[in-house]
């Protein structure tokens, strides 16, 4: 039996007719990317980046604690800051962030304590060459820009309010916040 | 003088025909080949240039032809450059032999089967000398293996052939036709159906495809003896492989299916059934492809030598004994 089996090739017509079957009544399996409906991220993806630009001045928030240089796992972040003689406060002269270097963690949003990183739902974005990924601080505010312009008002991320940590334990500023 | 002038420039024409015709084939049949492997596998196949992708083949050939050819360090430069076109030569050629119709055959010569077995074996001098010139080690293997190949099939091929030249009394394959349609059965498939099998077998382990891919094994040799080769020199190559394709079915067709002969006549296209054949024979070589796993190398070796020799001798036997009784 198992040599008229060979001989007449009973498996390989049985492989070809698995394949004939397939061929003629299986639907692909494929998803397809969307020309056309856009899927929707949830609230929290973690995508572009952005830094939140204060309505009132016009430029970032940051207050240069560097919070965000120290956590970042990758060192991705890179933050120069000068100080004003007269009120010393801090200001912000050069905030880059390496796309490429960044692991998409999250952590820098958790520590910032005036909510002036995120990483925005944004999550179509290439470059033709790594500078193109290679943000500096006017590329962050645009980002930004162009982000909530595709949000619903007041836009809160879940990553400013960190879910477990309890209220008492965030900055002041984290603690009140209700969204941008 | 005129006469012979206007003899040369009809003559000329078909062959131009001939070849735009055969080139289009083959860019779609890579097409097709994607795309119905695809489907056999679930999956959607190329469906982006063009309406469902049938640009393909064409964004395919002007990205091979814009790329840059390299030639690496250490190889054996005219034979490095010579390489593909023996292969694609020796492929394309065949294809003048075949009689598409009664009427339409390029050159009608009487020693057709010789030849097209004679330029199917030239091919593999491309693939050798390929791997030998590219001064590496995958190349190499890859060439040898397919030497190695394509000598043990050719003899399966040979005498499967030779068995039906006994039974049709003429190399001519346009003469081979005409005796089908003249013998009983109508076509050679039927009498000689062990014939018709070894034929198959050996014509795909002849164009180096799926199961027997043996010279282009991906997990072993990279891509086999064309590895060193880039842009078009590479797409000479490919044409190559799927010229070999076309040409053995459509000499199956014409051995074994009964050419451009039907059961009926089709008005206005005289080519029908010899493109219906051979469409269905293509479209066996690629649903193999999609279905059965490469076999080991002496697995390859034992079936060529222990199984496909003998069966076609035994058939040659069969035939010969038969013709002389009947």
């Amino acid at each position: 039996m198992s040599l008229l089996k060979k001989i007449f090739l009973i498996e390989i017509f049985q492989g070809l007719a698995l394949t004939l079957k397939k061929l003629l009544f299986a639907k692909p399996v494929t998803i397809e990317y969307f020309d056309k409906v856009r899927p929707k991220p949830y609230p929290g993806f973690r995508g572009r980046h952005a830094l939140v630009r204060d309505e009132k001045t016009g430029d970032t928030i940051c207050v240069g604690c560097l919070r965000c240089v120290r956590v970042c796992p990758a060192k991705c972040i890179h933050v120069e800051f000068e100080v004003d003689k007269t009120t010393k406060k801090r200001k912000i002269v050069k905030y880059e962030i390496d796309a490429i270097r960044c692991i998409y963690c999250g952590y820098c949003e958790e520590i910032c304590p005036v909510n002036a990183i995120v990483l925005t739902e944004w999550y179509e974005y290439v470059g033709f060459s790594r500078e193109d990924l290679y943000f500096d601080k006017e590329r962050l505010l645009k980002n930004w820009d162009e982000f909530i312009a595709t949000q619903k008002r007041p836009y809160l991320n879940p990553f400013w309010k960190p879910r477990g940590v309890p209220l008492t334990m965030l900055p002041a500023k984290k603690r009140e916040f209700t969204g941008v | 003088m005129v006469e012979f002038l206007k003899d040369i420039l009809l003559l000329g024409l078909a062959a131009i025909i001939l070849l735009i015709v055969s080139v289009l084939h083959v860019a779609y049949l890579t097409y097709a080949e994607r795309k119905i492997i695809a489907r056999m596998q679930q999956r959607l196949g190329p469906n982006r240039v063009g309406p469902r992708g049938l640009l393909q083949p064409i964004a395919d050939m002007l990205k091979l032809l814009t790329k840059e050819i390299i030639t690496p360090y250490g190889v054996d430069k005219p034979v490095f450059v010579i390489a593909p076109f023996i292969s694609l030569v020796c492929a394309g050629t065949a294809l003048s032999l075949i009689p598409v119709w009664q009427r339409f055959v390029l050159s009608n010569i009487n020693v057709g089967i010789l030849f097209v077995l004679a330029l199917s074996s030239l091919s593999s001098y491309g693939v050798i000398l390929s791997g030998w010139s590219s001064n590496s080690r995958y190349a190499f293997l890859g060439g040898l293996r397919a030497g190695a190949q394509v000598i043990s099939y050719e003899i399966a091929m040979g005498l499967s052939l030779l068995s039906v030249v006994l039974m049709a009394g003429s190399l001519n394959l346009k003469d081979i036709v005409m005796a089908q349609m003249e013998s009983p059965f109508k076509i050679y498939l039927i009498p000689q159906i062990i014939a018709f099998f070894v034929f198959i077998v050996s014509a795909v382990a002849e164009c180096n495809r799926t199961p027997f891919d043996l010279p282009e094994a991906e997990n072993e040799l990279v891509a086999g003896y064309f590895v060193e080769y880039s842009g078009m020199r590479f797409a000479l190559f490919y044409l190559a492989e799927y010229f070999g394709m076309l040409v053995m079915s459509a000499l199956a067709v014409t051995c074994f299916l009964g050419g451009w002969a039907g059961p009926f006549e089709v008005p206005y296209i005289p080519f029908f059934w010899f493109l219906l054949k051979l469409y269905v024979l293509l479209f066996f070589y690629i649903w193999i492809r999609a279905t059965l796993p490469r076999y080991r190398y002496d697995q390859l070796m034992g079936l060529g030598w222990k199984v496909l020799i003998p069966l076609a001798l035994f058939n040659l036997f069969l035939t010969a004994l038969i013709k002389l009784l009947v």
